[in-house]
């Protein structure tokens, strides 16, 4: 199983789409109502001076329909997931779920993901984990390991085989 | 009165973050927690949420379930795992469909039983509420001395609806814990900023950016140090502090301490056994 297989399966992912494209749905009739673009979401989010996320317009966009937009940008990717913007509004829209929605579409879709995810997801097939255990460099020159700390073994999926089928299952929406 | 709990310390903890789970395993038992270490974990799923929503929650789900399977509430003190399992929990209140899916299927599969029953413990409400002031206030034998500026973290704040372990908008409890081991504390305007650590895999100089920026505000308004919750937190505010000085173009010099090294020290606990040598800021100014 690659990777690619895991992030770019338009056609095995048709299952998920629809579930995906309901929730958007679900949104929209919510948020066309309530949105009135005072921009409060935008004014707080973490993401908006230094990579240009106006959570406020990604509302407006999606209230035209303009998804398809969207999930070919890479705007999407730059949300870091503070919830501010949740958490602020005062006609309780979420932005950050409208872009959690929008970039599991794009990954539906077959779109390019980040590279960090593609890497996250090798790892996770291939430990369970994130990332392995790292050397902890000291100033003198020497490096110190997990085991050199007193620490107990890295906990992780005791039957990889049974854990990477059952992963790469929920992935590929084959259930 | 010793309580059992399991210890789930996620991906970027056990594999990196050094400091932050030795201060854990160090202090705990000393205030009457007994940490449990549960086999067979994996990834809570947290950085999926952007890849697709059943992944995250069969990642979440399958660990609570290993850890109810062996009757254990789940200590997570990162909080992005906190509130992966959190999330999950609730989403599998609320959708019967994805519980049959997730639960009745896959779980059973690996035969993993899911009830949904555990209770979900962050470092901030163990110490707070779980040991709490007036056990901690008894244990305090070295107080600190020092002005201390909090750093809570998005994910153990925000956001309200996700049963967090303080509040959105006013947390209270780190204060209320760092003038307990005698540590001085106010408020400061960028109290509830971002630190840039989820943005460290895909947008680095944003990332640095971001925790130079919250590194510079601290150290301008004369706290001796910065104390956080959070291992994302850790990995730029501490591990790069360096790179972010860099990035924001200042000299950066502001020890940053887990809140459990600083609870430790304030107990007498010896640095070294607390993880304090791998603190990559300058903590040595102080201790």
């Amino acid at each position: 199983m690659s990777i690619t297989d895991l992030t770019s399966m338009a056609e095995t992912q048709l299952g998920s789409k629809k579930e995906i494209n309901e929730r958007l749905l679900k949104i929209i009739d919510e948020v066309a109502d309530s949105c009135y673009q005072c921009a409060k979401c935008t004014s707080g989010c973490e993401a908006h001076k230094l990579l240009e996320l106006e959570p406020h317009k990604i509302v407006a966009l999606l209230k035209r329909g303009l998804i398809d937009e969207m999930v070919n940008s890479d705007i999407i990717w730059t949300c870091m997931s503070c919830f501010k913007c949740r958490e602020r509004c005062p006609q309780n829209v979420s932005p950050v779920d409208i872009l959690f929605t929008l970039k599991n579409l794009a990954v539906a879709n077959g779109q390019q993901v980040p590279g960090a995810y593609t890497a996250w997801l090798q790892s996770i097939m291939t430990m369970g984990l994130l990332q392995d255990v790292q050397e902890v460099p000291l100033g003198d020159g020497k490096v110190l390991k997990r085991e050199d700390l007193g620490l107990p073994e890295l906990s992780k999926p005791m039957d990889a085989a049974m854990f990477q089928m059952a992963f790469a299952g929920v992935a590929m929406e084959k259930m | 009165m010793t309580k059992k709990i399991g210890l789930y310390p996620g991906c970027v903890i056990p594999t990196e973050q050094y400091g932050y789970e030795m201060s854990i395993r160090k202090i705990m038992p000393e205030l009457g927690v007994e940490l449990v270490d549960v086999e067979n974990i994996s990834c809570c799923g947290a950085p999926f949420k952007s890849i697709n929503l059943v992944m995250q929650t069969y990642l979440s789900a399958r660990n609570m379930a290993i850890f109810e399977m062996e009757d254990l509430d789940i200590f997570a003190p990162c909080p992005q795992c906190h509130l992966s399992l959190t999330e999950t929990k609730q989403r599998l209140e609320s959708s019967g469909e994805l519980r049959e899916k997730i639960v009745s299927r896959l779980l059973e599969e690996e035969g993993l039983e899911y009830k949904g029953a555990l209770k979900i413990y962050h470092t901030l409400d163990l110490l707070h509420d779980l040991v709490g002031i007036d056990v901690l206030k008894g244990k305090v034998n070295k107080p600190l001395g020092w002005n201390i500026a909090c750093h809570y973290g998005c994910h153990t704040i925000r956001y309200t609806g996700a049963d967090r372990p303080d509040s959105a908008e006013h947390p209270m409890k780190m204060e209320s814990i760092i003038t307990t081991l005698g540590g001085t504390t106010s408020d400061y305007s960028e109290k509830l900023n971002c630190c840039g650590g989820p943005l460290m895999t895909t947008h680095k100089d944003s990332a640095l950016t971001k925790a130079g920026e919250k590194l510079k505000a601290v150290q301008e308004r004369g706290f001796d140090a910065l104390a956080i919750v959070c291992p994302l937190g850790g990995r730029v505010l501490d591990s790069k502090q360096e790179r972010a000085a860099g990035m924001v173009g200042e000299k950066l010099d502001l020890p940053v301490f887990y809140l459990t090294q600083l609870v430790g020290l304030s107990m007498g606990m010896e640095p070294e056994s607390l993880g304090l040598n791998l603190n990559k800021s300058p903590v040595s100014k102080l201790i």
